[in-house]
């Protein structure tokens, strides 16, 4: 599809797959180098900007994130902001307050989360950019469950100004694509530091493209994954000796416990950025002011936020409190400090860590009704651990179920190792035969 | 979670809930609380990391600058005189 | 009964702590303020590196240990005018802890603590309708000091937060605008239970909330009543405290570390900034180093905390007490002379003092030399002005010889001499000199 016809196209295609939450108006891709989308937690100077929420609704942000302005400056046109679960808080997409993108390999299916509409966009259309947000998988379980590359840098590659936070300590902004290359390219563009990120300030330099020569596969790595999912690893793991890949087997005893202190940082990090959102300064301002402060602030909290983040507002709000917060938050920082120390220590032993993306193909929509909050919690057992320990990973397809549906793995690489990363991507898809979805409009 | 705790917790949230959420996100949080157990028996590391990567010493010049035109930023805001509205103090 | 204060420090940086607006008083509501500081989604802190350099400043001055690294937390509580109802200040960490301070000198009032913060925006109200908020105080650098509950009487904090404030001005050159820019929490307990009033600006009005409280609680605990731990405020125009809230137990701050800001690793910055060592601990020094009376040190200090320390260089050159009766006299008298004409270095009064120790110069051509250095003139023109002066003096004691049987009961008969002399000279010469003059002549026929 040429530039144009997208931009042409480009409310139809939302019609049938909502992955977007806004998309331009404009339908003249003029002079513009690259198309390219934000998840909707990016700030966007000429664009809505809701995070998925509610509350935000009407809220158009004074300045553009950084990664965004980076990727304007380099000659790219944002199209549309994707959506999201609010505020991220999910890993199917189903948690957004508008609409949920559907898979396009079945439209009855998730495209995974929380970044599902950047996946979704990029599955879509060939060539699209998407700036996706990854906390504790949102950018490797969406790509995964739509068939197409996403990378995550290390924490503090990307400047996260502009970013409606989540977890400060987690968040990551990165790349999905339907082009292995497209990682490395738009990574290198959105990174650096940048005096409105101190987080952003301490990162060396990207290093050039390194050959992954070796992996290292946890040896309870396809633990309670699905038959279908184990079989394209296994696939996968057959494909990549194949182009001289080392192969290895590790023991990580200490990821086990990175999706509980995951969760733990997250919502104790998210409970407090939450706070700000009360129906007062942007977002919906239509109170009675009349009330009590604490009566106003409640009745805009409750009535605009969605279920799934009030859930974690609760329990976010309940492991930093005084009596709980060493049992609970410290403790959980404490636990990410043993993985880091894990990985690097295996990482010395070799290029990449790797594992299957997500335990089990995208699920039905009326599966994910069913599931318990802990069931989906537990979803991110294999892309909460590099996202607690803040090391680069990236997602590539490496297989599709019986029903068709794509399964990715997933490679995790030391901090600031993202060269071996993007050439990864790139050499696996040389070796790949992707099968594109079915797009008809 | 008892619900006197969830109780506590949402007051302290500025979340008023409903009997039916009040319920749910009881069982809920009892059910991720007892998930989390499994972090008690993690072993305790002598690192420590407000961030993964160590953030440190990043500071800024004390020199003053207006960045954004304040005009902009109030504009959506509900604002009176230049003040920004809000709600009753006492 | 216990004191305690915890006083607020708004810290002399030209940008905010966290965004660069300008801390300069600001045109209208709301126009020095940009995505940091009104809290807006996306926007994060960047750390001024001033702000750390004036708290570590006075955590040394307050005779805190600053620690390897100190970092940030944020503390979290809903009210309209804290931008993202949650305040970025320090927890776990502070920059400065265990101090002691010694109230004039003697009386140590132990500092739990000091670190910086944010201050919150400013709030209007409008009748009890609703309130309109101003955020260009939001991200002002505070510094805290929190005071073990060490004092004991309102008097008695009202005198320590004089001598802290002005301790507190010196060391970090805060500009004297009132006492605008610094605010007082005030705990006090007659009892056990403690009671805290928030946000008291001003000595007196600390001192009068505190006289308040001691009443009230002392009053309610004789009626057989029980004092409830809470939050009140101080209302200036009735000079009364009213209740405002029950104060929040810590369970609901919900303090987690502040994670976009990094730590800092202060400890060669503390190693590498040296206070000026504020007039009170000097007054207390000179004391305790020179043997001079604590009258003289004062009025050494406060004349000029450069007068204090060429007293010490000519300490140093010579012996104290000559450094004493040259700094009391001759040096004192022409000081103001000296600044006047923009002097800087003294240390040619040291070179002369010398002279006159080595026995190479008089008595009283080591004043004239002094004076007309310190004066910046020569010392023919101070000669001869100073013998115009010593033959006055000396004629009116020819005339009026009961003036040194007087002198010999009470040193006060002098003042005779002195009005005399400033009558007819009008101004001509200065009062020290009169003064010196008069005390020097009349010591030669005593």
């Amino acid at each position: 599809m040429s530039q144009s016809s997208v931009l042409s196209s480009l409310s139809k295609i939302n019609e049938k797959y909502l992955m977007f939450r806004t998309v331009t108006s404009q339908t003249d891709a003029g002079d513009a180098k690259f198309l390219f989308s934000a998840k909707d937690n990016l700030t966007s100077k000429d664009m809505e900007t809701c995070s998925g929420s509610r509350i935000l609704e009407g809220y158009r942000p004074p300045f553009d994130a950084t990664s965004i302005a980076k990727m304007r400056e380099a000659g790219g046109l944002l199209i549309g902001k994707t959506n999201m679960d609010e505020f991220g808080f999910g890993t199917f997409s189903t948690n957004s307050a508008f609409g949920v993108p559907r898979n396009p390999y079945d439209l009855e299916r998730s495209c995974g989360g929380s970044s599902g509409g950047a996946a979704c966009a990029a599955a879509v259309m060939e060539g699209h950019v998407a700036i996706g947000v990854s906390t504790g998988g949102s950018i490797c379980c969406p790509a995964s469950f739509c068939g197409v590359y996403g990378i995550v840098p290390t924490y503090g590659r990307v400047s996260r100004y502009g970013l409606l936070d989540y977890g400060n300590s987690l968040d990551k902004i990165g790349i999905i694509s339907s082009n292995a290359s497209d990682l490395g390219k738009y990574v290198a563009i959105m990174a650096g530091a940048d005096p409105k990120d101190p987080t952003s300030c301490v990162q060396p330099a990207i290093g050039s493209r390194r050959k992954l020569k070796s992996v290292a596969v946890p040896v309870d790595a396809t633990e309670g994954v699905s038959e279908d999912v184990k079989k394209a690893f296994k696939d996968g793991l057959e494909g990549l000796k194949s182009m001289g890949v080392d192969v290895q087997k590790v023991e990580m005893s200490t990821l086990k416990y990175a999706i509980p202190a995951y969760y733990v940082i997250a919502t104790s990090e998210a409970s407090t950025n939450l706070a700000r959102y009360c129906g007062m300064r942007y977002g919906h301002q239509d109170g009675d002011l009349s009330l009590k402060f604490d009566d106003y602030f409640t009745s805009f909290r409750s009535q605009y936020f969605g279920e799934e983040a009030k859930r974690r507002i609760l329990l976010g709000t309940f492991t930093r409190m005084v009596g709980f917060r060493d049992r609970y938050y410290s403790k959980a920082r404490n636990v990410r400090q043993s993985i880091i120390e894990e990985y690097r220590s295996v990482l010395s032993g070799c290029d990449a860590v790797l594992t299957p993306t997500m335990p089990f193909v995208s699920p039905k929509f009326s599966d994910i009704s069913k599931m318990t909050p802990v069931e989906s919690y537990k979803a991110d057992i294999l892309t909460g651990p590099p996202n607690i320990a803040g090391m680069p990973h990236a997602s590539v397809p490496c297989g599709y179920d019986r029903d068709g549906m794509p399964i990715g793995m997933q490679f995790v690489a030391n901090h600031w190792d993202e060269g071996v990363l993007f050439s990864a991507a790139e050499e696996w898809e040389k070796n790949f035969d992707a099968v594109r979805p079915e797009v008809s409009i | 979670m008892d619900r006197e705790t969830v109780e506590k917790v949402a007051r302290s949230a500025h979340l008023k809930l409903t009997e039916e959420e009040l319920e749910r996100f009881s069982r809920d949080l009892g059910d991720i609380l007892g998930y989390f157990t499994i972090l008690d028996e993690a072993p305790d590391c002598e690192g420590f990391g407000i961030d993964p990567i160590g953030v440190a010493d990043v500071l800024r010049d004390d020199e003053p600058r207006i960045e954004l035109e304040p005009d902009a930023m109030l504009e959506g805001m509900d604002t009176y005189d230049n003040y920004v509205r809000g709600p009753r103090l006492l | 009964m216990k004191i305690g204060l915890e006083v607020h420090v708004q810290l002399p940086t030209r940008s905010k702590l966290f965004c660069p607006c300008p801390t300069t008083d600001a045109p209208a509501p709301n126009t020095h303020v940009c995505p940091v500081c009104l809290g807006l989604p996306g926007a994060r802190p960047m750390m001024n590196g001033k702000a750390i350099e004036y708290g570590i400043l006075l955590a040394k001055m307050l005779g805190c240990t600053v620690r390897d690294t100190t970092w940030f937390a944020r503390k979290i509580y809903f009210y309209p005018d804290n931008a993202k109802n949650f305040q970025i200040t320090q927890y776990d960490r502070p920059l400065g802890e265990g101090g002691v301070y010694y109230l004039n000198g003697k009386k140590p009032i132990r500092i739990t603590r000091i670190h910086i913060e944010e201050d919150p925006g400013k709030i209007k109200r409008v009748g009890d309708l609703s309130s309109l908020v101003d955020y260009n105080r939001s991200g002002i650098p505070l510094a805290e000091i929190v005071t073990e509950p060490d004092l004991s009487t309102p008097a008695e904090a009202r005198e320590f937060l004089g001598q802290l404030i002005r301790d507190i001005r010196y060391t970090i050159d805060l500009p004297d605008d009132g006492e605008r820019s610094i605010r007082c929490d005030c705990n006090l307990s007659v009892g056990t239970e403690r009671c805290e009033v928030k946000n008291v600006t001003g000595l007196r009005n600390v001192e009068r909330a505190l006289t308040y409280e001691m009443v009230r609680q002392t009053k309610l605990l004789k009626a057989g009543g029980k004092v409830v731990r809470e939050t009140r405020r101080f209302d200036e125009e009735r000079g009364v405290t009213i209740s405002v809230r029950k104060k929040e137990m810590e369970a609901d701050y919900g303090y987690i570390d502040e994670p976009d800001l990094g730590i800092f690793n202060v400890k060669e910055l503390a190693d590498s900034l040296k206070i000026k060592e504020s007039p009170h601990n000097m007054i207390i020094r000179l004391t305790k180093e020179y043997g001079i009376d604590d009258k003289t040190a004062k009025q050494f200090v406060s004349t000029s905390v450069d007068l204090a320390k060429l007293f010490e260089d000519l300490a140093a050159a010579t012996d104290a007490e000559t450094a004493r009766t040259w700094t009391s006299g001759a040096v004192s008298a022409g000081w103001r002379a000296f600044e006047a004409r923009g002097g800087t270095d003294a240390s040619e009064v040291v070179n002369i003092v010398r002279k006159f120790v080595d026995g190479e110069i008089t008595d009283t051509e080591c004043g004239l030399r002094i004076k007309a250095f310190l004066a910046g003139t020569d010392i023919d023109s101070v000669s001869a002005g100073s013998a115009d002066l010593d033959a006055m003096i000396s004629q009116y004691l020819d005339e009026n010889p009961s003036v040194i049987e007087d002198y010999r009961k009470n040193e006060k008969a002098a003042n005779r001499v002195i009005g005399h002399v400033m009558k007819q000279t009008g101004g001509a010469h200065s009062s020290a000199d009169i003064v010196d003059a008069t005390k020097r002549l009349i010591g030669e026929r005593l």
